[in-house]
């Protein structure tokens, strides 16, 4: 297909579903026709409800029964340990539940579980979370550290401190310390943590089929913008992390840009850092050659979800080390 | 919010506080081996409990361009001479203090949406309990569900009316949603 033809389909497929037509002249060139149609259509479907149980506050089998006795119907995620997809269907919200009052479990996105899991933080590290409300992931990172060590959350967003600081007292966790600042000054704490997540602020277009208004609201000017504050965070985020340290960049965007074009330009300024694989079964690879231009290879032990493959969110994560000895 | 060590006399205050409430020994219990702070912010003065390897970084090297809202265990806050206990702290205080108001299922739901607590509703209370004493809200299950201030004298209970006032709600879980709006 030409240049042209391309960019005619994509203006009309754009207009018969709403959305900007370089969005999916951008998903023509990644994915083809069929493909870029069954993420539109996917991105129609509602996603389906998951939780991720709380062992600092109750034990998960006897949240799990108690939930189940109330009529709520769990499956459990294969590569999760504690993330469960809840059907509450003729239940008011997940949120109502004494069980979510008493923090017995937190509701959360199949991808942002994932994050944590891949990043697989250990009791008594030092772990940052650069961009940490609502607390989804810093809650779910003092879970696994057994509220041991200490994990620095920081925000940017006055707003946004509330409900973080709110999730992490009703989940129990006693190992945080919240900052309010600008993560890329991540570096006047003068602290080399032994993990790093970066879960960068986005232009989300991976949350299409939550928020469909996204179709229409942001352009490729918007993109670039968040590109570039993207790889300011993870370039200050490199800079800390201590030698032998993990980081886990991710982002609810499906555009390479945001993702594996920060990624490759991240390697390239720091030698010292590595791609590594992900040993949990998920996802897809990530792309090493997105819209024809040449990536390094290793970004394809990235994963990506898409909705239409994996019935979740669009999301990126990358998990990468810095070599050297801690 | 700036962080500050706890001068003694405050700490003594606040154990004094808890300690008045819940039973002698209840806050040395929950301090364990960690050491008090405060976040400050205007009259309000956010009481955690941290492990003292964080000193340095909270208070003797606390970086600038950066604003500190929570760490550790939260307490509570003292808000000019009145200390109130966060919620955080309650399921761990539930093991260790018997002033607890038991409530029923439709009690304990209804509570969790900021009502306070009516005779129809209480299951258990200590006999010996006085008006104005705060106790821990708890279900059948022994979930803690928030703290209440009797409305009344423990021993009166069975001269109330079902619809009377026993327990008036100072705090309850609901907080976690209702802030959130």
């Amino acid at each position: 297909m030409s240049r042209k033809e391309l960019r005619q389909k994509a203006k009309t497929i754009a207009k018969e579903h709403e959305y900007l037509p370089y969005m999916i002249e951008r998903y023509l060139s990644l994915w083809g026709e069929e493909a870029t149609m069954q993420f539109i259509e996917a991105c129609e479907q509602p996603i389906r409800t998951s939780i991720r149980m709380n062992p600092l506050r109750a034990e998960p089998e006897k949240v799990i029964e108690r939930l189940k006795k109330k009529g709520v119907k769990l499956e459990k995620i294969p590569w999760l340990v504690h993330g469960y997809y809840a059907d509450f269907e003729g239940h008011s919200t997940p949120g109502a539940f004494l069980e979510h009052m008493l923090g017995y479990y937190y509701v959360q996105g199949v991808p942002s579980m994932t994050t944590v899991e891949v990043l697989d933080p250990q009791p008594e590290e030092t772990v940052f979370d650069l961009a940490a409300a609502p607390g989804g992931k810093t809650t779910h990172i003092a879970q696994q550290m057994q509220n041991s060590g200490k994990v620095i959350a920081i925000e940017m967003d006055r707003r946004r401190i509330a409900s973080l600081e709110s999730n992490i007292l009703r989940c129990g966790v006693t190992n945080a310390i919240v900052l309010r600042g600008d993560a890329k000054k991540v570096e006047k704490l003068g602290l080399k943590p032994d993990k790093i997540l970066l879960d960068a602020p986005c232009s989300g277009e991976g949350l299409i089929p939550l928020d469909p208004t996204r179709k229409s609201s942001k352009s490729m000017a918007d993109i670039r913008f968040c590109a570039t504050r993207e790889d300011e965070l993870l370039d200050a985020a490199v800079n800390i992390l201590a030698p032998g340290g993990t980081i886990v960049y991710s982002t609810c965007s499906i555009a390479p840009e945001e993702n594996e074009y920060i990624v490759d330009d991240i390697l390239k300024r720091h030698p010292e850092l590595k791609v590594a694989p992900i040993p949990l079964e998920f996802g897809i690879p990530g792309y090493s050659e997105p819209f024809g231009v040449h990536l390094d290879e290793s970004l394809k032990m990235a994963k990506r979800f898409l909705p239409h493959l994996h019935g979740a969110e669009g999301f990126f994560i990358c998990k990468m080390i810095k070599e050297g000895s801690t | 919010m700036k962080p500050e060590l706890l001068d003694p006399i405050e700490w003594e205050s606040i154990i004094d506080t808890i300690d008045r409430e819940f039973g002698q020994g209840v806050t040395k219990k929950l301090l364990g081996k960690l050491t008090p702070m405060a976040l400050v912010e205007g009259n309000w003065r956010n009481i955690y409990l941290i492990p003292t390897s964080w000193m340095n970084l909270l208070i003797e090297e606390a970086p600038s361009g950066f604003d500190y809202h929570l760490a550790g265990k939260q307490l509570g806050v003292m808000t000019k001479d009145r200390f109130r206990l966060s919620l955080q702290i309650l399921p761990e205080l539930a093991q260790m203090t018997t002033k607890i108001l038991t409530v029923s299922r439709q009690g304990a739901e209804s509570f969790t949406y900021g009502r306070s607590i009516l005779k129809e509703s209480v299951v258990y209370l200590d006999f010996n309990l006085k008006r104005n004493q705060r106790v821990l809200v708890m279900d059948e299950e022994f979930h803690c569900l928030g703290i209440a201030s009797l409305a009344t004298d423990a021993n009166r209970l069975s001269r109330l009316k079902s619809d009377d006032l026993v327990g008036k709600n100072l705090v309850d879980i609901g907080w976690f949603i209702r802030r959130l709006g």
